[in-house]
């Protein structure tokens, strides 16, 4: 499998550093317009470095290209790349609007080309193993849910994250991987209700928000972009005879102390880490890959993705209009 | 030193035992008397301590008395206020305060009226980790208050509390309570808006046993409240008390029963037990009441209180069933 990456930022050093090591796999090019970004990635994965995606059209052999944009940029890319009739694993959310994430959607079917949205959360071992557990029926049938995810304000470049015509804020950018775990888990929306506090000096997106579900399930998500605290995630899922909980803060197989370490400067943008041998971004890039060589389905679909943005949406307009949104339409 | 002379109206809400104990740990403390229509339910606290057993509540509140503890069905927490304010005897009631607005009015002020004083019973306010959160946000350490999170989940007590013309409503009306009059202190605000769940997710009953609370303080704060019924029978203890705050220069956790140590017992077959090892907040309550009474002060807790927390669970109901906003007006 020939793939390239573009765009060389936290995302897509991940992707090369996963890439780099998966047998079968050959990075063949990355893209980034700052030359010094791409010149990092491809020293990690022997590939390519090019500042323009034109130039890496040119590759003769490239099957996939794994697109690590701020998401403004996913829908003009992703359309360039399906015209080309090659493969697109793209850095979840699929698109700021669910218009844009079918118009993706569309254009890889027209030019027969796959396309996979990378919501790793399905990926993570604990968030994978409860999905596991709450339909083993060891806690009877899941009936309700917390979930948490807070995280340091993330710097991407010039600010992306902050302009939320650029990342879609808190809920379309991180709390997006809640929702789309939280629909996995339950179905269909039937409403969305949720409020959003926004603050500069210092800054803060945070946003809670209630998934009511059709089968009359609920959830709670809180998403905080802005967090003092070490990077969090927790989750409860509370069926009629069980509870599964977990909380990242209690979770700890390693623990090493040092003596007169300085703290420096944390990463742009937080990503959890933990005491796995592959990180779920490995298991989630060599599941799409798979897709793509056998033609299989993926863990994740494109509907799915959209139906993520589709709900993250409508929370962001909730939060605007102060009134509940109800869900029409089905996932398919 | 003259004895403060107290007498308990029903152990309908088996909270009045704990209540009773801390009342028998004071020296400067008379219980003169149990009132209970069911003699065998209250034997074990009266007659067989010595202590007089009343068939009928009215007799008990023509002794010479200073105050009642009143733990009856949530539905006669209006008719006994009124008859002890009218013997002019204080009151310590359960909550939820009463079922209506207009009751829990009348309540108030006919307790005015005849210049005795009605207190509340929250005793989250006298756990510790509440006290000392309310005195970090008081003194600015997260500064102003922005969000909160809570929930009050617990297990579903059964008996009257699942018969609506008893309790009056099921989970959100019982467990929204505690957690929104903790809110209230907070912010020292009142909730202006409501939007609710209220469903029967977990248990075979026709009453709500989960629900998802949102609301809207008039200073702007944004809170979400998990009252659900929702712990089962194998999970470690009865259920939980958090909250947490996000403010403008941090960020505050309360998990009110944390101090607890991990029992693995073959003894009594229960996989995992949590030993709670913190201070006990119903002896804070019942000093409280006692305090105020004998000092002739304001209880710390007022039936204003309790009725700025039971109409958002009222409200949470209309919400729940028109699938709206509820909007409250800001004056008593």
């Amino acid at each position: 499998m020939n793939i390239a990456i573009l765009g060389c930022g936290t995302m897509g050093m991940i992707y090369a550093h996963n890439l780099a090591k998966m047998p079968g796999v050959t990075v063949t090019g990355v893209v980034d317009i700052n030359a010094r970004r791409a010149e990092r990635a491809a020293a990690l994965t022997g590939a390519k470095a090019y500042t323009d995606v034109a130039s890496l059209f040119e590759q003769k052999d490239l099957e996939t290209v794994a697109v690590c944009l701020p998401t403004y940029l996913h829908k003009p890319y992703v359309l360039q790349i399906a015209e080309k009739g090659l493969h697109v694993i793209c850095e979840k959310p699929a698109a700021l609007t669910l218009e844009d994430a079918q118009e993706m959607r569309a254009a890889c079917e027209q030019h027969g080309a796959r396309l996979f949205i990378g919501h790793v959360v399905r990926f993570f071992p604990n968030y994978h193993d409860a999905y596991q557990q709450a339909h083993s029926g060891k806690i009877g049938a899941p009936k309700m849910a917390h979930f948490k995810r807070y995280g340091a304000y993330p710097q991407g470049m010039e600010g992306w994250y902050t302009d939320p015509g650029k990342s879609g804020g808190v809920i379309m950018d991180l709390m997006i991987h809640d929702i789309d775990y939280a629909c996995w888990l339950f179905g269909e929306v039937e409403s969305v209700y949720a409020s959003v506090v926004k603050r500069d000096e210092p800054k803060m997106d945070y946003a809670q928000l209630t998934l009511h579900f059709k089968n009359k399930a609920i959830a709670s998500l809180t998403g905080y972009w802005g967090y003092p605290g070490p990077f969090t995630t927790q989750f409860e899922v509370s069926g009629d005879q069980g509870i599964i909980r977990f909380d990242s803060n209690q979770v700890q197989p390693l623990d090493i102390q040092t003596m007169g370490l300085l703290r420096g400067e944390g990463p742009a943008v937080q990503i959890p880490s933990g005491s796995s041998l592959h990180d779920p971004y490995y298991k989630e890039l060599q599941h799409f890959i798979e897709c793509i060589r056998n033609g299989s389905d993926p863990l994740v679909s494109i509907e799915d993705a959209c139906y993520a943005v589709a709900i993250a949406q409508a929370a962001g307009q909730s939060a605007q209009t102060g009134q509940p949104v109800m869900i029409g339409g089905n996932v398919s | 030193m003259n004895k403060i002379k107290v007498g308990f109206i029903s152990f309908a809400h088996m909270h009045a035992a704990t209540y009773l104990f801390s009342m028998l740990k004071r020296d400067d403390v008379e219980v003169v008397g149990i009132a209970d229509e069911d003699a065998e339910r209250v034997r074990p606290y009266s007659v067989e301590r010595g202590i007089p057993y009343y068939a009928d509540y009215n007799e008990l509140l023509s002794q010479e008395i200073d105050a009642v503890v009143i733990c009856s069905e949530n539905a006669r927490h209006a008719e006994i206020t009124k008859r002890a304010a009218e013997a002019g005897k204080h009151v310590l009631c359960e909550k939820p305060l009463g079922l209506s607005e207009a009751e829990m009015l009348e309540m108030i002020r006919v307790c005015k009226e005849h210049d005795v004083q009605l207190m509340t019973a929250f005793p989250c306010r006298y756990l510790t980790s509440v006290r000392q959160a309310k005195e970090a946000v008081d003194a600015g350490q997260i500064g102003d208050i922005l969000a909160m999170k809570g929930t009050n989940r617990g297990t579903m007590p059964g008996g009257w509390f699942i018969e609506r013309e008893k309790s009056g409503g099921g989970a959100v009306f019982d467990h929204t309570v505690h957690v929104m009059d903790l809110m209230h202190w907070f912010t020292g605000s009142k909730v202006e808006e409501v939007y609710a769940h209220a469903e029967t997710l977990f248990h075979d009953t026709d009453i709500d046993d989960a629900g998802m609370v949102h609301v809207k303080f008039a200073n702007g704060v944004v809170a979400v409240l998990d009252p659900s019924w929702s712990r089962n029978r194998t999970f470690p203890t009865w259920g939980d008390v958090t909250l947490e705050i996000i403010g403008t220069k941090g960020v505050l956790n309360i998990d009110a029963f944390a101090q607890k140590n991990e029992v693995y017992s073959d003894v009594t077959g229960k996989a995992a037990a949590w030993s709670f090892w913190g201070d006990d907040m119903d002896e804070g309550l019942i000093n409280s009441f006692v305090e105020s009474i004998r000092n002739g002060k304001p209880v710390e807790v007022t039936g204003e209180d309790g009725y700025y927390s039971a109409r958002v669970a009222l409200a949470a109901y209309e919400s729940a069933s028109t699938k709206r906003t509820v909007q409250l007006k800001s004056q008593a």
